[in-house]
C-alpha cells in the first residue's frame, strides 16, 4: 500500500473516549447479568470484549444497542450522559450494532437492504439511483467483495452477509459500530474479508466494539480487549502487551483483576 | 493483449502502475477523448474487477464496473479469444450465465506470504498473473500449525473461487518473516518466530495441501521478486531491504539471491547498531531491528501514552505534520541508513531497494533513509549506488514465493500440461 492510499482525515490519536460506560449494573428478576461494568471506546480503536458464556458481553450489547436498559450506572456519549431507551435511540445517538443473526431481509436486493426504513426520496418518490450510487460507494470503502449490489442477499456467501450487514451499520455514519460475533460461522476466507472489513472500520475513525470468542480473531485486529467474568470487569489489556494465555486466564478467572469482590458484602441484588 | 498482461507480471489490481521490464516505465499515458482509448479503459476495468472478485459473472460485471450489458459482452469475449480471460457457463438466479474469471493455463501456483501481523496468500499462473489473492490480520504470537491449517482452508476456498480443481495446483512457495535453515527447512534460529520453531514448515504444508511446497525467509524471497519483476529487474547486485516488524535484506551478488551456510545471510536487522541500545527479541542488545523495526519505533512512541497508537496512525499523524511522529520515524531511517552504507561498503551494490511494510512512510522514511546513507558510504558521489523504492509495494514476499514455487517446477510437465 501506499501512502497515498491512506485516509487522511485527522481521528489520532483522540485521548477522548467517545463514548463511556460507569457502573453498569443490570438484573433479570434474580439473577444478576451485570454489576458495575466499566467500559470506554476510543474513536478509531477496535475494543474486544470477551468472555465465557454467560459473562454478560451480550447484555452489554443489548443495552448499548437500546434492547435493555441499564438499572444503574451511566453511559456518557460524546461528553455528554445520555440514556438509550430504544434501538431507535440509540441509532440517532450514533451507536450502530450488528447482531449475530444479521437481520437481513433475504428477499430483498442489497441496495434495498442497505437503505430500509430509510430510503433516499427526491421529491417523494425512491431514488434508486442515489441508492445504488452510494451503495457502491460504501462498499467500496470497505473494500467488500460483492459482485453486484442488485443481488438478492439470500445469493450471497456468509462472508459477503456479514459485509452487507456491516455497510448497512453504516449509513448513518455512527460513531461506534457494535459487532456481536460478526466471525462466528464463516469460513477461513471469510473471516478473512471480515477482520480486513473491521480494520477499514477502524481506519475509517469508527469507534468498534468487538463480540467474539475466537481469541485468534481477537489479537489479530483489537487494540485493546476487555474481560467480562460473571457479570463483572476482569481487566482491560493492550493487545500489543497481552499473550493469549493471560487473555484465557482472565476469561476463566485463573487470574484475578479486580472481578471477583465478595458478593455479600456488595450491593444487594 | 495477452502478450502485455504476462510481461508486465503481476500489476497491483486497481492501482495502475506496472513492473514492467524496464525499472523506471513511467504511468503509461492515459489518451482520452476517443473510442480506442475508451475501449481500452474498459478493458482494464473489466480485468480489475476479475481481479478483485475471482470469479464473476457477465451480468455481475456490467453491475461492478458500471458497464452496459452489451460492452461487457463484446469485451468479455474479444479478451477470451485473446486468452486473457476464461469463460464458462454457468448458472445465476436460476438464468443462464457466462461465469468469467482470469485464465490461466499451465496449471496455478500458490504464495504464501506470514509475517508477523499478516497473513497474505495469492493464486496465479506460472506467468505470475495472480488470478485471486487474500489477506488476512493474524494474532501477535501467531502459531504455525493454526496457521498453516487457515492457510490451506483459505486455499481451497481460493481455489473454488476460480473455478479451479485442487489437481492444477502445482507448487506451493512460503515466505516467513525469519531466516529458514535449507537445510532443516526448520527457521534457522530459535526465538525469532516463537509460534513456528521447530516446525519443518514446507513439509508440513506439503501434507496439508498434497502437493511440493517450498520455503524460505521473506527477504530473500522479496529480493527474488524484485530481480524477477521489480525494481531489481536487469541488475546483478542488488540490496533489498525489507522493513517491517522485523528488517532484513535480501542480498542479491551476481544475480543470485545469497542465502549462506545457513540461510541466514542478509540479516540485517541484527547487526548491533547501538551497544547500549534496547533489548532485540534475538537476545542482543541494541540490534538495528531492536531499534528501527515498526515495532521498537511504535513503542518509542507509545511509551508514556495513555492509548497505543498503531503503524497506521503513526504514519498519518507524521504526514499531517506531527513533530513526534515524523521524529521517530526520520530517527528509524537514519538507523537503517546507516546499517545499509555499511553494508554497501562490503557488497558494492547497483542498486538498494527499500520495501517492507514500513516503506508504506513513503519519503518521510526514505529520505532519512538516503541522507545516512550516503553519508556513510565510500564511493564518490557520481558513481553512488541509487536508493529506490519497491515496485511492488507489499507484494515483493508473497510474488517472491510464488518464484519459489515456479522455479521448481519441471518444466517438461509444463510442457505436456501445454498441450
Amino acid at each position: 500500500m501506499t501512502t497515498t492510499e491512506l485516509d487522511l482525515r485527522p481521528r489520532v490519536p483522540a485521548t477522548e473516549p467517545v463514548m463511556s460506560l460507569r457502573g453498569i449494573t443490570k438484573r433479570f428478576g434474580a439473577v444478576r447479568a451485570l454489576s458495575r461494568v466499566d467500559l470506554d471506546v476510543y474513536p478509531g480503536e477496535v475494543v474486544a470484549l470477551v468472555g465465557d458464556n454467560g459473562a454478560g458481553k451480550s447484555t452489554l450489547v443489548k443495552i448499548l444497542a437500546g434492547v435493555h436498559q441499564q438499572d444503574d450506572g451511566t453511559i456518557t456519549f460524546e461528553n455528554a450522559v445520555v440514556s438509550i431507551t430504544d434501538p431507535a435511540a440509540a441509532r440517532e445517538l450514533g451507536i450502530s450494532s450488528v447482531f449475530q443473526d444479521l437481520a437481513l431481509c433475504d428477499n430483498l436486493d442489497v441496495v434495498a437492504n442497505l437503505f430500509l426504513g430509510h430510503e433516499v426520496t427526491t421529491g417523494g418518490v425512491i431514488d434508486e439511483e442515489e441508492m445504488e450510487r452510494r451503495s457502491w460507494e460504501l462498499l467500496r470503502q470497505l473494500s467488500a467483495r460483492i459482485p453486484s449490489v442488485r443481488t438478492h442477499v439470500a445469493a450471497l456467501s456468509g462472508g459477503q452477509r456479514q459485509s452487507v450487514a456491516i455497510a448497512r451499520a453504516l449509513v448513518g455514519e455512527p460513531k461506534v459500530v457494535v459487532l456481536d460475533e460478526p466471525t462466528a460461522a464463516l469460513g477461513v476466507a471469510q473471516t478473512a474479508e471480515v477482520l480486513n472489513l473491521i480494520e477499514r472500520l477502524r481506519e475509517r475513525g469508527h469507534g468498534v466494539v468487538f463480540v467474539s470468542h475466537n481469541l485468534a480473531d481477537v489479537q489479530a485486529v483489537a487494540d485493546r480487549v476487555v474481560v467480562l467474568r460473571l457479570g463483572r470487569n476482569n481487566g482491560t489489556f493492550n493487545t500489543r502487551d497481552i499473550s493469549y494465555e493471560d487473555i484465557i486466564a482472565a476469561i476463566t478467572g485463573a487470574t484475578d483483576h479486580g472481578a471477583s469482590r465478595n458478593p455479600f458484602t456488595e450491593e444487594p441484588a | 493483449m495477452l502478450a502485455d498482461l504476462r510481461r508486465t507480471g503481476s500489476p497491483r489490481p486497481g492501482s495502475g502502475a506496472r513492473p514492467g521490464y524496464d525499472v523506471n516505465v513511467p504511468e503509461p499515458r492515459r489518451p482520452t477523448g476517443n473510442q480506442a482509448a475508451l475501449r481500452e479503459a474498459n478493458r482494464s476495468r473489466i480485468i480489475d474487477a476479475v481481479k478483485h472478485h475471482g470469479a464473476l459473472t457477465q451480468v455481475e460485471l456490467a453491475g461492478t464496473t458500471g458497464l452496459s450489458p452489451a460492452t461487457v459482452s463484446n469485451i468479455v469475449k474479444e479478451l477470451s479469444t485473446s486468452g486473457v480471460l476464461h469463460t464458462a457457463p454457468s448458472t445465476r438466479s436460476g438464468r443462464r450465465a457466462q461465469r468469467v474469471t482470469l485464465a490461466h493455463q499451465l496449471g496455478l501456483t500458490v504464495g504464501i506470504h506470514v509475517s508477523t501481523r499478516h497473513m497474505h496468500v495469492a493464486l496465479a499462473d506460472t506467468r505470475y498473473t495472480v488470478v485471486t489473492e487474500h489477506r488476512m490480520p493474524l494474532a501477535r504470537h501467531h502459531r504455525a500449525d493454526s496457521e498453516l491449517d487457515k492457510a490451506a482452508l483459505l486455499i481451497a476456498d481460493m481455489i473454488e473461487s476460480v473455478d479451479a480443481d485442487r489437481e492444477e495446483i502445482l507448487g506451493v512457495g512460503i515466505a516467513v518473516a525469519a531466516p529458514v535453515d535449507h537445510g532443516t527447512g526448520m527457521i534457522a534460529r530459535r526465538g525469532l518466530m516463537r509460534g513456528w520453531d521447530g516446525i519443518p514448515i514446507a513439509e508440513s504444508m506439503a501434507q496439508r495441501v498434497g502437493c511440493p511446497t517450498y520455503v524460505d525467509n521473506s527477504s530473500n524471497l522479496a529480493a527474488l521478486a524484485e530481480l524477477r519483476l521489480g525494481a531489481a529487474r536487469g541488475r546483478s547486485d542488488v540490496v533489498v531491504l525489507e522493513l517491517s516488524d522485523g528488517i532484513g535484506a535480501g542480498i542479491v551478488t551476481g544475480g543470485r539471491v545469497l542465502a549462506g551456510q545457513h540461510g541466514t545471510a542478509g540479516e540485517l536487522g541484527h547487526v548491533v547498531v547501538d551497544p547500549h541500545g534496547p533489548v532485540c527479541r534475538c537476545g542482543n542488545r541494541g540490534c538495528l531491528e531492536a531499534v528501527a523495526g515498526i515495532d521498537a519505533v511504535l513503542d518509542v512512541v507509545n511509551s508514556g501514552r495513555s492509548r497505543a497508537v498503531n503503524f497506521t496512525d503513526l504514519v498519518v499523524a507524521a504526514l499531517t505534520g506531527d513533530d513526534e511522529s515524523i521524529r521517530a520515524i526520520a530517527d528509524a531511517g537514519r538507523a537503517v541508513g546507516r546499517a545499509v552504507a555499511g553494508l554497501a561498503n562490503v557488497l558494492d551494490p547497483q542498486r538498494v531497494v527499500v520495501g517492507g511494510e514500513f516503506a508504506r512512510a513513503g519519503e518521510l522514511l526514505v529520505g532519512p533513509i538516503r541522507h545516512a546513507f550516503e553519508a556513510g558510504l565510500l564511493r564518490d558521489v557520481g558513481a553512488l549506488p541509487e536508493l529506490v523504492q519497491t515496485e511492488l509495494g507489499g507484494r515483493a514476499p508473497v510474488l517472491g514465493a510464488l518464484a519459489l514455487a515456479i522455479d521448481a517446477l519441471d518444466i517438461q510437465d509444463l510442457v505436456i500440461h501445454d498441450e
